[in-house]
């Protein structure tokens, strides 16, 4: 096999890969720009001179902005507290499964793994009412909360799997050298530990912004809701005119942190899913 | 935009609260702003923003009497429900003013989540309004909301294509004209046949232009509910949505069409007739001016009465539209009462009908020329309000309309003999508890 | 945003706790047994102060949503008509199961289950096999390509899918055209079947670089001298796969394809978007959704929820008690 020879075969390889990967995501962009009347012209492109920005305009700075960037604001605040908290918690967690021997280790793990395959949907409507009661109802703290339950488990066990790749015995020769437990474990520890929980943050956040049920069912207004349930409300110029343009608009927009994160961080994230799931 | 803002504000703050003191919240949270002015939400469906100008005018009139902040429901009426019916039942007190979809609002009456109107109120608001809106807006002979606007189906169609088929458009059309010439023009026929509550709109409409209504007794209880599904109209109504459906006269996109996607295919090379709401008429001259659509057009769409079941009868056209409800544990439902006054006043309704498409339920709103001006057809649209017929006045309206769609949708698989039984033992089962929906 | 904020909460604790009783890799000390007690006891504490907020928080979340669930489950009871909620025992379940609807949307979810994961199961390896193998030039970008889907939200996807597919607004028709039993005139969403190909290939294309990259940790750990010696005795490409690969990672393919399966048996968004259950696509997470959210029918609704609940222990159950799926094992287990 000739270097030449596999470097075509590797070039073709990966623009499949692209294409199947990003093929939708150029669907839907092309059909942002498409202008309402122009929606229908069963091409993936606009007409030719009908390209039109105004989707995004009005979602942006139109009619639509007050629904999508209170939405925006809070889908982005919301997920960066709940992949906060749950990077914390699980940090802690994790550590004392991959360093500690203590009992109920393993109820920790199977209970993380219960929570993540809990059908989501059996939870809503229990949630709703006691929401309600306790006055979470349509708040920050009534999704973070719910959203918890999505991202605990998987940064538990993400990081569990990392923090057993370390090798502790580095911080006892640290500290063998004299340094503190505290400088030990800043100097030998922190730098193995913080791509796993950087990366573990990412995906985490990955999972609270893609939530989508506990969106519409868990907020009414603009105070909590978040940008997947808000795009259920976009509306065209009247009542039964479909918003398609402004919804295509909109899920550009909420791609683009996703393809910002996925560009900057693609080694990271892949070795902390391909870590995190399966270690033999 | 501030408003918007106060507002979050303050649910967030809450939570805040909530967080340290459970019960004391829920008391503090109706309080209102420091500077006396009581403020009042209203929970709007999605629209081109006539209601947010309607609150802001109101707010002005009111001169510190009252504030009206709006907030956005969802944009299905659905989820519109799901969202105020949970809200309701929880007793929340800021659902001050609602826009209510009518057939869901029996089933808000009947538990008393809608504070009572009161009789002056009653009898100012309700002066001049169309029959089908007032019944929409009434629960046990008793009126629970106030009509705001009222919308309705008519016929639009494609002069050419009437033209070249001889038909003549000045006398009402029945059905199974419009099928024949369908047919016969090898055209589409503009109907909505999405397994959607817009299924549940056109079987309304047939079983209500035949003379029965789809629930003989609204008011009975869930398992004494029966349906007229299977009498002569009901059968007719069977046949009319079958053979649009079986001879592919409503296009190879039938099964999934709304509201909108039908008027799509009204505009293209194939339309020629189709039943449909106002909004048909601005959404063509806004393409038109877009250029996506050919200005000739506008000048070949033409419009009639909701077509008739049999030839001679009046139809009963589909009503929709929005009412104004309070809820039940609004701190300030006189006040709520007082805005929803302004609210619903004929200038407010003929401003919003020419601004927002949505047509008054008040007849002397159409006096306004200006509304002549922007809606050419809107004669025809006030007469087919007062033919009109609303949907099933049920607390169990969910039910039916989902029965119905289930069972009569796609068009293509409804039998003119089995659909209306199957359909009626379907929707007997689940109003029983017999069965899941 | 600095990676290092959120490891920093870990130190105190470990500073305060972790001193005096040394951790388990360390020199074992031959002090008396005594001392080695307190040790494992402050261990043991340490153990679960750390790991303790996590599980009670998971527990908060759904442990009591769920009791209440089963709850609620046993009454009649409709959020619109609080008078005359009513204890029925086990009604509520009765109805459901002897409901061929229930039948038929587990169908339905089972089909979309089985076809998806098989899916994304080879196309899943197919992907990972060239990840792994890919030259370092274009690794970067293969993976930064995979994981757009990974990242993306469902909703998006959904919605990216249905525009393309339907008959109005979408140029798949056009497209392929030249295809048999594709035209113009194809509504893909006014019957079952096309429907499903639709909502099946938004959710592996959205879900299958998850699969390859759970595989391609697989596949990293089966030792590449075992497949020298196969390549040195002669073995073709398929034997390499059949004898040396696929045994070794038997693991990393069963875990996959449980945590695939468990997700696509709950899923919702892609139906809800493209069809709302429509024609035959109704699924258990939508048939729950129907009754306690849009008919408000609290105790119906509650008892279907608690029913998909049982279907995902059993799948769970099943796999790991027959296929011997070791989760936690494959964790790195103690």
């Amino acid at each position: 096999m000739t270097s030449t020879r596999s470097k075509v075969l590797w070039g073709i390889v990966s623009v499949l890969v692209a294409v199947y990967a990003l093929f939708p995501v150029a669907s839907i962009l092309a059909t942002s720009f498409k202008a309402p009347s122009d929606l229908t012209n069963q091409k993936f492109l606009p007409s030719p001179g009908q390209a039109t920005t105004g989707n995004y305009e009005q979602i942006l700075v139109g009619d639509a902005q007050g629904l999508f960037l209170t939405a925006l604001r809070n889908s982005i605040g919301i997920c960066l507290i709940a992949t906060f908290i749950a990077v914390v918690l699980a940090t802690l967690c994790a550590y004392a499964i991959a360093r500690l021997d203590f009992p109920g280790k393993k109820l920790v793990l199977t209970t993380a793994l219960a929570v993540s395959i809990f059908p989501v949907i059996s939870i809503v409507t229990p949630l709703f009412n006691l929401w309600r009661s306790i006055g979470l109802y349509d708040t920050w703290p009534g999704l973070i909360i719910p959203y918890l339950s999505l991202t605990l488990p998987i940064s538990i066990w993400t990081l569990a799997a990392f923090f057993r790749q370390i090798p502790w015995e580095l911080e006892q020769a640290a500290q063998v050298d004299g340094a503190t437990t505290w400088q030990a474990f800043r100097k030998a520890i922190v730098p193995l530990a913080a791509p796993g929980v950087f990366t573990t943050a990412i995906i985490a956040f990955f999972i609270a912004w893609n939530d989508f049920v506990y969106g519409i069912s868990l907020t009414s207004t603009e105070a909590a809701r978040p940008v997947p349930a808000a795009l259920a409300f976009f509306t065209g110029a009247s009542q039964f005119e479909e918003p398609t343009g402004a919804i295509s608009a909109a899920a550009i927009i909420v791609t683009i942190p996703v393809v910002v994160l996925v560009l900057a961080f693609q080694r990271q994230i892949v070795s902390g899913l391909t870590q995190g799931a399966v270690k033999g | 935009m501030p408003t918007r803002k106060r507002n979050s504000a303050r649910n967030r703050s809450r939570a805040g609260t909530v967080a340290s003191v459970l019960a004391g919240t829920l008391l503090m949270s109706g309080c209102g702003p420091a500077d006396g002015t009581e403020t009042l939400t209203w929970y709007i469906n999605p629209d081109a923003g006539g209601q947010a100008d309607i609150a802001e005018r109101c707010t002005e009139e009111a001169g510190g009497a009252y504030r009206i902040e709006t907030s956005l429901l969802p944009s299905d009426a659905a989820s519109q429900r799901e969202q105020l019916a949970r809200r309701l039942a929880a007793g929340d007190s800021s659902l001050d003013i609602m826009s209510l979809d009518p057939p869901f609002i029996p089933e808000l009456a009947e538990p008393g989540f809608l504070a009572p109107v009161p009789d002056d109120v009653a009898e100012s608001t309700t002066q001049n309004v169309v029959e089908g809106a007032l019944a929409g807006a009434t629960w046990k002979d008793e009126l629970v909301t106030i009509p705001f606007w009222a919308n309705t189906q008519i016929l639009w169609y494609r002069k050419s294509v009437a033209e070249a088929a001889g038909l003549d458009m000045s006398k009402p059309v029945t059905w199974d004209q419009l099928m024949d010439v369908a047919a016969e023009q090898d055209k589409y026929l503009g109907v909505q046949g999405a397994q959607a509550e817009s299924m549940t709109v056109w079987v309304n409409a047939l079983v209500e232009s035949g003379g029965e209504s789809i629930i003989v007794d609204p008011e009975a209880p869930s398992d004494e509910i029966e349906l007229a599904l299977q009498s002569p109209a009901g059968l007719e109504a069977a046949r009319i949505v079958s053979t649009i459906g079986k001879d592919g006269l409503g296009g190879p996109g039938l099964a999934t069409q709304n509201e909108n996607t039908s008027m799509i295919n009204f505009q293209g090379d194939n339309g020629s007739f189709m039943v449909n709401w106002p909004f048909v008429w601005p959404a063509t001259n806004g393409a038109v001016e877009a250029g996506t659509l050919d200005a000739g057009l506008i000048e070949d769409i033409g419009w009639g009465l909701y077509p008739q079941v049999a030839e001679g009868e009046d139809s009963a056209p589909p009503l929709g539209g929005i009412n104004l409800g309070v809820g039940a544990a609004s701190d300030n439902p006189e006040l709520a009462y007082e805005a929803i006054e302004c609210i619903v006043s004929p200038e407010n309704q003929a401003e919003y009908f020419v601004t927002n498409g949505n047509p008054p339920a008040n007849t002397e709103a159409y006096e306004d020329p200006k509304i002549e001006e922007a809606f050419p057809m809107a004669d025809t649209i006030r007469q087919s309000l007062e033919q009109s017929a609303p949907r099933p006045q049920t607390p169990f309206y969910n039910e039916v309309s989902t029965g119905i769609q289930q069972t009569w949708a796609p068009p293509a698989s409804v039998d003119p003999e089995g659909t209306p039984e199957e359909s009626t033992e379907f929707i007997i089962s689940v109003l029983r508890g017999e069965q899941l929906l | 945003m600095t990676s290092a904020i959120p490891a920093r909460p870990v130190s105190p604790d470990l500073e305060q706790d972790t001193t005096p009783g040394v951790g388990p890799g360390g020199p074992s000390d031959k002090k008396a047994a005594a001392q080695y007690s307190d040790r494992v006891r402050a261990e043991r504490r340490l153990g679960w102060m750390l790991a303790g907020p996590a599980f009670i928080v998971m527990l908060a979340v759904t442990l009591y949503p769920i009791l209440q669930a089963i709850y609620e489950s046993l009454f009649q009871f409709r959020l619109t008509a609080p008078g005359e909620r009513e204890f029925i025992g086990l009604g509520n379940y009765l109805v459901i199961l002897t409901d061929n609807v229930w039948w038929k949307d587990l169908g339905v979810t089972l089909l979309i289950t089985v076809i998806t994961v098989a899916i994304e199961l080879v196309l899943g390896f197919a992907l990972a096999l060239v990840m792994h193998k890919a030259l370092k030039a274009v690794r970067g970008p293969l993976r930064t390509a995979i994981l757009v889907p990974y990242g993306i939200i469902t909703v998006v996807s959904a919605f990216a899918w249905f525009y393309a597919f339907d008959i109005n607004s979408g140029y798949v028709n056009s497209w392929f055209a030249w295809l048999p039993g594709i035209d113009s005139d194809l509504n893909w969403f006014a019957q079952g079947p096309t429907a499903l190909f639709v909502i099946m290939a938004s959710e592996i294309w959205k879900t299958t670089p998850f699969i390859s990259l759970l595989l391609l940790a697989g596949l990293a750990q089966v030792p590449d001298e075992l497949t020298e010696a196969a390549k040195v005795d002669g073995a073709t490409w398929w034997e390499q796969m059949r004898k040396v690969i696929i045994p070794n990672m038997k693991a990393a393919i069963m875990v996959a394809v449980l945590f695939r399966a468990l997700d696509a048996f709950r899923i919702f968004d892609n139906v809800f978007i493209m069809t709302n259950g429509a024609y035959g696509t109704e699924v258990l997470s939508l048939l729950a959704y129907r009754q306690s959210i849009s008919r408000l029918e609290i105790g119906l609704g509650s008892a279907v929820s608690v029913l998909l609940f049982l279907c995902v222990l059993i799948i769970c159950f099943i796999a790991i008690k027959l296929f011997k799926v070791d989760l936690a094992g494959a964790q790195g287990g103690k």
